[in-house]
């Protein structure tokens, strides 16, 4: 189930029939839980039935957009208490003289600082003044604080004075206020990005933490007898009660659904690398599956706040269904300016008089106006012809000629937001195949394709909940990381093996606490490198715990450096020494899968309307998605209940054994 | 007659090319100057050297790298273009910076035809000054390191290995440097690429006209802003403390706006003769600073390209400061530019109170220290640019610890990271209360940074704007200079702003104080809860 900002997706898996089902119901911002249950009742009418439950959702997300977290004390070290305020003093805007930072979640009054300081190795030099830990827990009983947020100097190295902190400050406090240790959200240097990231989980994790305890407590009562499992950033997957613990790793829970969606589809279709696209009413996000795994980095900006913790890569865009179209001295723009859903684009006849995209594809003939969102919205046609001629009078264009040019702008601008992401990865779009979903994704994936000579665009069965069918293909997963600072020439390798065997075993113990069967877990382990003396590093992936007790360890792991690194920065140093950050390991633990389902065939009568593609009008078949023959060519457009697919004319369309669209794109059109 | 949907995909791709340049140079770039502080930019010229695309890191660099393709034409003459060949430059009387800024440029053939120029700029850790990474207090540009004019690095598709060799022998680092070569060389093959694809796709008279009309637009939009100013001829000075040798004279900057109805003149030649120390710059840099004041006042988000900036006009005056000439020393290139960009916003601030605000706290902050490390015995520089206040606006408090507004992403140095590479200790890292100018709207507070020094070592110093600190606007107050003491409450306590190579031992405390923002409107005329809010927060008082 993905609990969007404006729909609950719920797709629903039938393991005896092998039916899959999917269904919506209007998000509940007041209890999100009344729109999970809504959407749950269209699918299943009994709950205790149910073998296996996994939602995304945006509680935390929203509790920072519409600043309504916990309040939060923040401590610090001596000396360092306006790290969090200084925010590294960077600027995002450079042309802006009334820049102003993301507003901090804590403000200043409501830091204190604890004496004590470690050293760049972790040792002592100055021992923590736990008078002081006790004052901030006076302060926080007498005023009435949701959590405390404890980041202290170098923690990352030793935690032995955040764990004494902690320890006073849940004596002091009981289990009423959330403590959160910087070092056990995220154990990495940099004090700011950890002091950030530690704030987020102390003001989002009490409203996630009471969301998640609604959710478990609706469900007994209706007798499921299986834990609520949640989605985290990383696309993997927890059990509420690890992320009541770790509120945070649920921060972007949502939107990686869809990613992880195409890591099943890589796995379903036997292609490795994919790009994923999910173009709703406001955004286009994109993300990469490479190598059949998804693109996950360790760092990440939330609305201006940094996170440290494992998040899939998405690059977003303004281009929706909802962006509008207007004229600038005599030039065209689409975007990013959205008309949202209210009063959303003209069609949808609630007072919106600007022209959309989707105004455009209503006005070509590419989406039918009666079965627009599976039939739950009859749009307006002629709202969205005005709308499009006023623009082109403006113009003075045709409207239809500028209603296609609306499309095809937005379309070149996603292509563009394709390209930053494959450019900065050092990819070539040419080399995936495009997985297309959300509600408008489907309508523009073949024209995005052609703009960056994709040859295939892979639609997969109910584009719309595309996401919430992800999460159910998603494995458990439990990233655990240990600062492991080593020169090369300091480097002992049976050390770092006995490092990552303990780290193993930690993962496969909550793997148990996750109830994943021994059979069905498994450890990855790699290591955080870098050349000596720069600042950034790459994870580079092991072949097992015992890979660095290996005698020719440092010479083989230097290689694969030198490979990923030239990889990502088009160069390599392979004379220059290494240095060696921070292990990483992940469990996963995978649960029994089942081919993806088939659909019930609704077959309904095709019908023959006119659309428009290169400025030709084209009679075009409109089918339903359900009971499609096995091969069509273009022109057709599909519709179904979540979404619309347009095939423009010289493309091939299979359907493949798992109810997927495979586009076969004509890129002969455009060279 | 082109329609406005190929201009606008055209005018979308152009914009792409310049982005595909800019990630290639910044992914491949080897030190963390380029790829992390985006000290760096990229642009895409048409074959008469106007803007097509363009993406900047550092916001001085903003369209001035179409004055080394035009030079090296004014100097060669338009048939020194080849196919295969890359050009490269660092005088700083051309490119208008310090010779660590290395533009890389190539043409772009389309068909046979002269198409275009990509072109990169980006700062190169060492280029053999006197002192690493240079000095702050070089008195000629040739003691500031190597510098070329246009010089082939590429000929017919092969590299002129004389010119690397030149280069690799007379750079500190290198290997690096070389590196950061060949990520500038890529970005241009980049730009190259898009170019010839983007005229393979549209033809050269589509993407011509297109090209006419987007210019068109930006400058029609760029003449209605300007023309919306009251005509009228509008003054701002202030003053540089010194150039960093004879540090008892400071340096004057006057501006003179003249706007005549959709033109603005901006006159720069009311300012100090060029200075004996490094704080001079090429006319094209002044230049590039005005845009950047123009910018934020008159084109906020109107999208740059060639037809920019044709409202604008400057006059400079060479052997000025800010024109300097042979053999002036440029290496602080950017103390004044700083200065000029706030003296643009406070002489226009009167006729556009909607747009402008108070000055910042106006300059770099340099604190760099080098030496052996006792804990590995090698060597180590450490270069850091220091935060402060910005100017409070009708409407808002200016913001508190801020990156000065010649750089762009620049991120200060976490502590933890700097006490794990450097032998330092930062003993304290706070807001500076008070600092930002009384107003009804508070100019931002600076900063203070305490380091303690491990090991015996080397220090520089360059803070500036003690003589003209942040000045208020309407009313408002001056933000407070900055303050430097050394070893403060100890038995050599001593303040100073500047010096180079002062050595240093173990154990000293050096404590380092930025300036403030200037306020906004009458102090008496601030809220009472806001004045409440000052004082719980801290930011007044103490």
């Amino acid at each position: 189930m993905d609990i969007g900002g404006t729909f609950t997706d719920v797709v629903c898996h039938d393991d005896r029939s092998g039916a899959v089902l999917a269904a919506k119901a209007p998000t509940t911002p007041a209890d999100l839980a009344d729109g999970v249950f809504a959407a749950l009742g269209q699918v299943v009418t009994d709950p205790s039935g149910i073998a296996f439950f996994v939602h995304g959702t945006t509680q935390g997300l929203n509790a920072l957009l519409e600043r309504k977290g916990a309040r939060v004390l923040l401590l610090t070290s001596a000396g360092g208490r306006d790290v969090y305020q200084i925010a590294r003093g960077n600027r995002d805007r450079m042309f802006d003289l009334r820049y102003r930072k993301p507003a901090p979640l804590v403000p200043r009054q409501d830091v204190m600082e604890a004496g004590g300081r470690l050293d760049w190795r972790g040792e002592e030099l100055i021992p923590l003044d736990e008078e002081d830990v006790r004052r901030a827990a006076r302060r926080v009983r007498e005023e009435g604080f949701d959590a405390v947020a404890v980041c202290l100097l170098f923690s990352y190295a030793d935690p032995v004075h955040e764990l004494r902190a902690g320890r006073i400050l849940r004596e002091e406090l009981g289990d009423g206020v959330l403590v959160v240790l910087s070092h056990e959200v995220a154990r990495e240097w940099r004090e700011y990005e950890r002091t950030s990231s530690a704030v987020l989980e102390a003001y989002t994790g009490p409203v996630v933490r009471d969301f998640l305890a609604r959710i478990e407590h609706r469900f007994a009562e209706r007798g499921l007898a299986v834990p609520v499992h949640v989605m985290q950033s990383s696309g993997g997957l927890v059990d509420a009660s690890y992320a009541m613990r770790h509120p945070l790793q649920t921060l972007l829970s949502g939107p990686v659904g869809g990613t992880m969606g195409g890591v099943a589809a890589a796995r379903l279709l036997g292609r490795d690398n994919l790009i994923c696209v999910d173009m709703g009413g406001t955004s286009f996000d994109v993300s990469l599956v490479v190598n059949g795994r998804p693109d996950v980095s360790s760092e990440a900006h939330v609305e201006g706040h940094p996170v440290l913790m494992p998040i899939v890569n998405l690059h977003t865009i303004g281009a929706g269904g909802g962006s509008i179209a207007y004229s600038e001295a005599g030039a065209l723009r689409v975007g990013p300016r959205s008309a949202g859903a209210v009063p959303g684009p003209a069609c949808y006849g609630r007072g919106g008089t600007q022209p959309t995209v989707t105004d455009a594809n209503l006005v070509l003939g590419r989406v039918d106006p009666a079965w627009f969102a599976g039939g739950q919205l009859t749009l307006d046609g002629d709202a969205a012809g005005a709308a499009v001629a006023t623009l082109a009078e403006r113009l003075a264009m045709d409207p239809l000629q500028l209603a296609e040019g609306i499309c095809d702008v937005a379309n070149a601008k996603m292509a563009q937001a394709i390209r930053t992401l494959t450019v900065e990865h050092g990819v070539e779009p040419r080399d995936f195949a495009l997985v297309a979903f959300g509600g408008a994704g489907a309508m523009h994936a073949v024209f995005i394709a052609r703009e960056l000579g994709i040859a295939e665009v892979v639609v997969p069965r109910y584009p719309g909940a595309f996401s919430a069918w992800g999460m159910l293909e998603a494995e458990v997963r439990r990233d655990l990381t240990y600062p492991y600072f080593r020169p090369q020439d300091a480097l002992d390798g049976p050390d770092m093996a006995a490092c990552l065997a303990g780290l193993e075993r930690q993962a496969l113990d909550a793997l148990t606490g996750q109830r994943v069967p021994p059979e069905r877990r498994r450890v990855e382990h790699a290591v955080d490198m870098r050349y000596e003396g720069q600042d950034y590093t790459l994870t580079i992936p092991l072949r097992d715990a015992d890979e660095p007790a290996e005698p020719e360890f440092l010479a083989e792991i230097a290689a694969r450096y030198a490979e990923a690194h030239t990889s990502r920065y088009g160069h390599a140093t392979p004379e220059a020494a290494v240095e060696f950050v921070m292990l990483r390991s992940t469990g996963f633990g995978t649960f029994e899968r089942t081919a993806a389902g088939r659909v019930r065939d609704e077959a309904a009568e095709p019908y023959v309307r006119d659309v428009i593609f290169d400025g030709q009008v084209h009679s075009t078949p409109v089918l339903r998605r359900d009971g499609l023959p096995g091969e069509f060519a273009g022109p057709a457009i599909v519709v179904e209940q979540t979404a619309t697919t347009v095939v423009p004319p010289g493309c091939m369309v299979g359907v493949d054994g798992n109810g997927f669209l495979i586009i076969k794109v004509d890129n002969t059109a455009r060279a | 007659m082109i329609d406005p949907i190929t201009t606008e995909i055209i005018r979308c791709a152009l914009l792409q090319a310049a982005e595909d340049m800019n990630t290639t140079l910044i992914r491949s770039s080897y030190t963390p100057v380029i790829y992390e502080a985006k000290d760096c930019a990229v642009a895409l010229l048409d074959a008469d050297h106007n803007v097509l695309g363009q993406s900047s890191g550092l916001p001085i660099f903003l369209g001035n790298l179409e004055v080394c393709t035009r030079e090296t034409e004014r100097l060669h003459g338009r048939d020194v273009w080849r196919e295969g060949d890359v050009w490269l430059l660092n005088d700083s009387y051309i490119g208008g910076t310090h010779l660590n800024d290395v533009t890389v440029y190539g043409p772009i053939f389309a068909g046979g035809e002269l198409a275009g120029f990509a072109a990169s700029r980006a700062h190169w850790l060492d280029v053999g000054s006197k002192d690493p990474g240079g000095s702050m207090d070089s008195t000629s540009i040739f003691q500031e390191g190597l510098r070329l004019g246009p010089v082939k690095v590429y000929a017919g598709g092969e590299p002129c290995l004389d010119l690397h060799e030149v280069i690799a022998r007379n750079v500190r680092f290198p290997h690096a440097t070389l590196g950061d070569l060949r990520a500038q060389i890529s970005c241009a093959r980049t730009g190259q690429r898009r170019l010839t694809e983007i005229v393979s796709r549209w033809g050269v008279p589509t993407v011509l006209a297109a090209r006419d009309q987007i210019f068109a637009q930006t400058e029609a939009l760029e003449r209605a802003a300007v023309a919306a100013i009251p005509d009228g001829v509008y003054r701002a000075a202030g003053f540089l403390d010194n150039d960093g040798i004879d540090l008892g004279t400071p340096l004057r900057v006057g501006v003179t706006v003249t706007v005549s109805g959709s033109s603005m003149e901006v006159d720069l030649t009311d300012c100090a003769d060029q200075a004996t120390g490094p704080v001079n710059c090429g006319a094209a840099q002044a230049v590039a600073a005005v845009r950047v004041g123009y910018k934020l006042l008159v084109s906020g988000d109107v999208p740059l390209n060639g037809g920019s900036f044709r409202p604008l006009s400057v006059a400079t005056r060479p052997g000025s400061m800010l024109a300097a000439e042979s053999p002036a020393a440029c290496q602080y290139y950017y103390s004044h530019l700083g200065l000029l960009i706030d003296l643009v916003v406070a002489a226009l601030a009167p006729v556009l109170p909607d747009k402008a605000a108070a000055a910042s706290y106006g300059d770099s902050m340099i604190v760099q220290f080098t030496g052996t490390d006792p804990r590995t015995g090698k060597l180590y520089v450490s270069q850091e640019a220091t935060v402060g206040g910005w100017g409070a606006w009708e409407g808002g408090d200016g913001e508190t610890c801020l990156i000065n507004n010649v750089n762009g992403a620049l991120r200060d140095m976490p502590i933890e990271v700097l006490e794990t590479l450097f032998p330092v200790r930062v003993t304290r890292y706070e807001i500076r209360p008070s600092t930002g100018g009384a107003g009804r709207w508070r100019g931002g507070n600076g900063v203070v940074r305490e380091y303690e020094f491990q090991g015996d070592t080397s220090l520089s110093l360059w803070f500036e704007r003690s003589v003209t600190p942040a000045w208020g606007l309407a009313g408002g107050s001056a933000g407070a200079p900055p303050r430097v003491t050394l070893d403060p409450g100890g038995p050599d306590e001593r303040e100073l702003l500047k010096v180079n190579a002062l050595p240093v031992p173990a154990g000293t405390v050096l404590r380092c104080e930025s300036g403030g923002g200037g306020g906004y409107g009458p102090p008496a005329d601030r809220s009472p809860e806001a004045v409440a809010d000052d004082l719980a927060q801290g930011m007044t008082g103490a």
